[in-house]
């Protein structure tokens, strides 16, 4: 008996590393992304298979889906609260509640400090609530791209960085031949953008309790005012025009490309495709009535790890390889991307090209999403002020109307804050 | 006068030939003009469809310049491969093609049964249980999402084909509810007949009616494929797989973030559409038959 | 009373019963599974205020108020789909039946005319809508310049305010060739004696199609009242793709007010309460119908 008891604790001690072996397979980590033209599906493959030969203990299983349709298969799994991934893209602030705090993973990591990224992006994309829920990969902002081949064919002067709204308006006017279907500029995308804020209008009060001396301020009523004289020169592509020969939501990239527009408020990723189809372009901010801060629509990725994970360590620890200094000098190498991160973006290749400059410039404006962010109800109101600005695009109001269709509005959209408000506050 | 009255044989040929060839040229003069009018109408209906193989054949910049031209200055076949080159289109296409042959084969088995008992059977809370499933069509599919997919996850079922497969098992209302037009219009006298021969209900619907209701099982092959092929959001839903994807899904993936390769995506879309159209055409001759056909030997 | 009857029932009525109800297994077994817990589920979650994210907070009736009371977007959404059933649906049955009997002559090279008409119902998504936009489109269009040509000023179509909805309906009529698939094969049911039997009394084709063809289809008919109805209640993509509802709230449908609120407000408490009424409202509709249908669809076998 007594040597049966020697064997079995001898077994046992021989036994037990190999049963410490078996428990640590790898962790399996879900990652869920989509391709774009900053990174497309081989890039992405090269990265996770480079972690994947450096990580034995972890294993990430990438799912490339369509980025039409992301939406839905994220809010469905993460308001199923399962099946969602351990981590992904969270690119709605809606679903800032589901991700997890990483602050304590972050601060207990040597190789990433909040102090690296791009100031404006990491407030505005990563922090929620007071804490850190992601990090943000690459960067992305709207700007006037120009064509230079049509400026210099119409004889007029390049945008200078500090333009104005009447600048744009004159160039417009000068640049367009409508007989044979060439426009100065195209018309912004919706109110309360950039160029709106660059007006000094805003839609709401700042504590969110009413839409009166905003939405009808005189702010508000020049910036409508200045759409319709847009639109009264003629020089702009029509709605229907915008949508069938711009890829409508994305801006009217191909529009410019085929030298049928001459500036065009547009992206980085517009930017990739340009210099792909070798176009002579420049690149100003959106323009601003002198005085006032300028804006930008910028964004950045967001990547989080999923609050449900089982294994949050190795997710953060493929996270962080993802949207660190090594994921995105790979994703720039490789792909397209341009990182938030300023020690690696100083190589990238286009840092010294003017357009490049003007781009990297256009980054360190006042960022829309900061007011945005803290107004979740933003959208819903404009839902309810919409026919204002299909009036003036439609050319179916008159100039001097405007001030009293946007006092007209005024209820409705106090009724929908007042609405949206008490469901999500703020 | 009473010559007149009497017929030969070669009189009665005279007249059905002159007759007939009266009835030939009316017959031609209908078929000539039904020929114009679909004629007229195949081209109104091809125009779209003109302009998209147009467009898949442009280069990008092509596709926007103005005034636009139909032909494109020099068709650039090879946008074709480079769509399939970029995406496996072809293996999105055998997946689809896998999920259409479960569902075709959970309808042809569902189906029939369920609409034999709304259409023949009798028995209690019939017509209440008949709205209740004309009913499950007019909810929004969406709203359904998120329950089903917790169902399906905690079932350990996603990222497989079977939430694709399986309700086609339970019978889609739409074909039941078709089928069950189809049956009741069918006399009744011929499944008396086969019971008065000692045929029991099963018997009646696999011997007597399915045979008879041949149009519209071919409808319904007809429509599942297409369903199924164009069905977007629930593959994307429960796969996680890239080479498990059908090809609704594999066709999104040509609309980039910021911007859309029109010409690549027009060919692939094109080409997506030939299997659903190579079937119909074959399919249709069994659209064609039924009951009327039964009549005309009758 | 139903306990009475079957009591009083012959042996062969309650055989037919028993066998009436095992017919129905398969979809009994996926209503239950399927379909009753997704609904209650809804139905719960449009009593809450439900971000989808945070658990899912308890407000009664308050949907279901705020929609009836206090919500414009509500009505316009359904005064908009409603306009869009009343115009498209009376065209798409109209219309889907003359191409099925087009396609129901027996002539040769058929095959091909039913292949081509049926190719629009095929393409479905993004592509559709965009070659619709090009089709469209005011200045350029392949349908105003023809128009031009004959001395017509096209409208605006779908950026016009007035003509926005019934460019959504022109799209929905371009694909009736998959109706007419149904059509074709109710046709199919109609024995030919009877028409054999017509020709001999000497009715012209005009008296034969109202005598009996129509009569004779109307199962068909009905089946696809309800179901053109069920889906123009339901239009969506294209108000989603090309107009985005607009311009002035025009093409502002349902489904698209629904979508809105569900997945880009997140508004998941709100969206059930939306569909459940849209539910309702259909299903009304369809008793409706279903009560009219005894008077005038004809059934051969009853």
């Amino acid at each position: 008996m007594k040597l049966f008891l020697r064997i079995s604790v001898f077994a046992l001690l021989i036994l037990l590393p190999t049963l410490n072996v078996v428990a640590q397979e790898p962790v399996t980590i879900e990652w869920w992304t989509v391709a774009s033209e900053e990174f497309d599906e081989a890039v992405q493959r090269a990265l996770v298979d480079q972690f994947n030969a450096e990580h034995t203990d972890i294993q990430v299983n990438m799912t490339l889906l369509p980025s039409d349709g992301y939406d839905e298969r994220m809010q469905t799994t993460l308001g199923a609260g399962q099946g969602a991934p351990d981590v992904a893209l969270f690119w709605n602030t809606n679903w800032y509640p589901q991700a997890l705090d990483l602050t304590a993973l972050i601060e207990a990591d040597p190789d990433i400090d909040p102090e690296m990224y791009l100031p404006g992006f990491w407030n505005t994309r990563v922090v929620f609530n007071d804490q850190i829920i992601g990090l943000p990969l690459g960067v992305g902002a709207n700007f006037v791209m120009y064509n230079k081949d049509m400026f210099d064919a119409a004889g007029v002067a390049y945008p200078e960085p500090d333009w104005t709204p009447e600048d744009y308006i004159a160039k417009v006017a000068e640049l367009a031949n409508p007989d044979a279907r060439i426009w100065g500029g195209d018309r912004p995308r919706g109110p309360y953008r950039a160029i709106w804020y660059n007006m000094g209008a805003r839609l709401y009060s700042d504590d969110s309790t009413t839409t009166e001396g905003y939405l009808n301020s005189a702010e508000s009523v020049a910036a409508y005012q200045w759409l319709w004289d847009l639109v009264a020169t003629n020089g702009t592509p029509t709605p229907a025009d915008l949508e069938v020969l711009g890829t409508e939501g994305t801006g009217p990239v191909d529009l410019f490309l085929a030298d049928r527009l001459a500036m065009a408020t547009l992206n980085q990723g517009h930017m990739q495709n340009a210099i792909a189809a070798n176009k002579r372009f420049g690149i100003v901010p959106e323009p601003q009535v002198p005085g006032n801060t300028r804006h930008v629509n910028a964004w950045s990725l967001t990547v989080s790890v999923w609050k449900g994970t089982e294994h949050p360590e190795e997710a953060y620890e493929w996270l962080s390889y993802w949207a660190g200094p090594v994921g995105q000098q790979f994703l720039m190498e490789n792909g397209n991307l341009i990182p938030s991160i300023p020690s690696v973006l100083e190589n990238w290749e286009a840092a010294d090209t003017d357009y490049g400059q003007a781009f990297l410039s256009v980054l360190e404006l006042e960022q829309v999403a900061a007011w945005d962010n803290k107004h979740p109800c933003k959208g819903t109101v404009l839902r309810a002020v919409s026919d204002a600005w299909d009036l003036v695009m439609l050319g179916e109001i008159e100039r001097d109307a405007i001030q009293a269709m946007l006092d007209g509005l005024v209820p409705a959209a106090d009724a929908a804050l007042e609405e949206c408000v008490g469901r999500l506050g703020g | 006068m009473s010559q007149s009255k009497r017929l030969t044989v070669a009189d009665i040929q005279q007249m059905s030939s002159a007759s007939a060839k009266r009835f030939r040229a009316k017959k031609w003069a209908r078929y000539f003009a039904a020929y114009a009018v679909m004629t007229a109408i195949a081209i109104v209906f091809m125009i779209p469809l003109l302009w998209m193989f147009s467009t898949s054949l442009k280069s990008r910049s092509e596709i926007f310049a103005w005034p636009p031209s139909w032909i494109p200055e020099q068709p650039i076949w090879s946008n074709y491969a480079e769509a399939f080159n970029k995406y496996p289109l072809g293996r999105f296409m055998v997946n689809s093609f896998v999920l259409v042959l479960g569902n075709t084969m959970g309808e042809l088995v569902a189906v029939p049964i369920i609409a034999y008992g709304f259409a023949r059977l009798n028995f209690p809370f019939k017509r209440v249980l008949f709205v209740l499933m004309l009913s499950t069509m007019m909810i929004p599919g969406q709203i359904k999402l998120i329950p089903l997919y917790s169902i399906y996850n905690q079932l350990k079922l996603t990222n497989t084909y079977v939430p694709l497969i399986l309700p086609s098992f339970f019978g889609n209302p739409f074909f039941i509810f078709l089928m069950v037009q189809y049956i009741r219009t069918i006399p009744r006298d011929l499944d008396e007949a086969a019971r008065i021969d000692g045929a029991g209900t099963w018997t009646i619907l696999y011997r007597i009616v399915l045979p008879l209701c041949k149009p519209v099982l071919a409808v319904m092959i007809v429509f599942t494929f297409l369903w199924v092929w164009n069905d977007f959001l629930q593959p994307l839903i429960y796969l996680s797989d890239f080479y498990t994807y059908p090809i609704s899904v594999g066709l999104a993936f040509f609309q980039g973030r910021y911007s859309v390769e029109w010409n690549m995506f027009m060919a692939a879309t094109l080409v997506s559409i030939l299997p659903v159209l190579v079937l119909y055409f074959f399919a249709q001759r069994h659209l064609i038959g039924g009951i009327a056909s039964l009549g005309l030997k009758g | 009373m139903v306990i009475a009857r079957w009591r009083t029932a012959s042996p062969n009525a309650r055989r037919e019963a028993v066998e009436g109800y095992v017919s129905l297994i398969p979809w009994m077994i996926g209503f239950l599974a399927f379909t009753i817990i997704p609904i209650g589920v809804s139905i719960y979650v449009s009593l809450t205020q439900w971000t989808g994210m945070e658990p899912p907070r308890w407000i009664g009736f308050n949907n279901y108020v705020r929609m009836f009371t206090n919500d414009p977007l509500f009505w316009q959404a359904l005064k908009v789909t409603l306009g869009f059933v009343a115009l498209s649906l009376p065209l798409k049955l109209v219309l889907g039946l003359g191409l099925a009997l087009l396609l129901n002559l027996k002539i040769p090279g058929m095959n091909f005319f039913r292949t081509v008409f049926y190719i629009p119902a095929v393409i479905s998504g993004v592509a559709v809508s965009l070659m619709w936009m090009w089709l469209l489109q005011p200045d350029t269009g392949v349908v105003n310049t023809m128009l031009y040509f004959a001395g017509i000023e096209g409208p605006q179509w779908f950026w016009d305010p007035d003509w926005a909805l019934p460019s959504v309906a022109l799209m929905s009529i371009w694909k009736v060739g998959g109706s007419a698939i149904i059509y074709l094969a109710g046709l199919q049911n109609i024995p030919a004696h009877l028409y054999e039997a017509a020709e001999i009394d000497g009715a012209g084709a005009w008296a034969r199609f109202w005598r009996i063809t129509l009569p004779l289809l109307t199962p068909t008919l009905f089946f696809q009242l309800i179901i053109e109805m069920i889906d123009s209640f339901k239009v969506f993509t294209e108000a989603f793709v090309i107009t985005h509802g607009g311009p002035l709230k025009a093409t502002y449908f349902y489904l698209l007010y629904f979508y809105e609120e569900a997945f880009q407000n997140f508004n998941l408490g709100y969206a059930s309460a939306l569909a459940l009424v849209l539910t309702v409202i259909i299903l009304l509709t369809t008793i409706f119908v279903n009560y009219t249908s005894k008077r005038w669809v004809y059934y051969e076998s009853e």
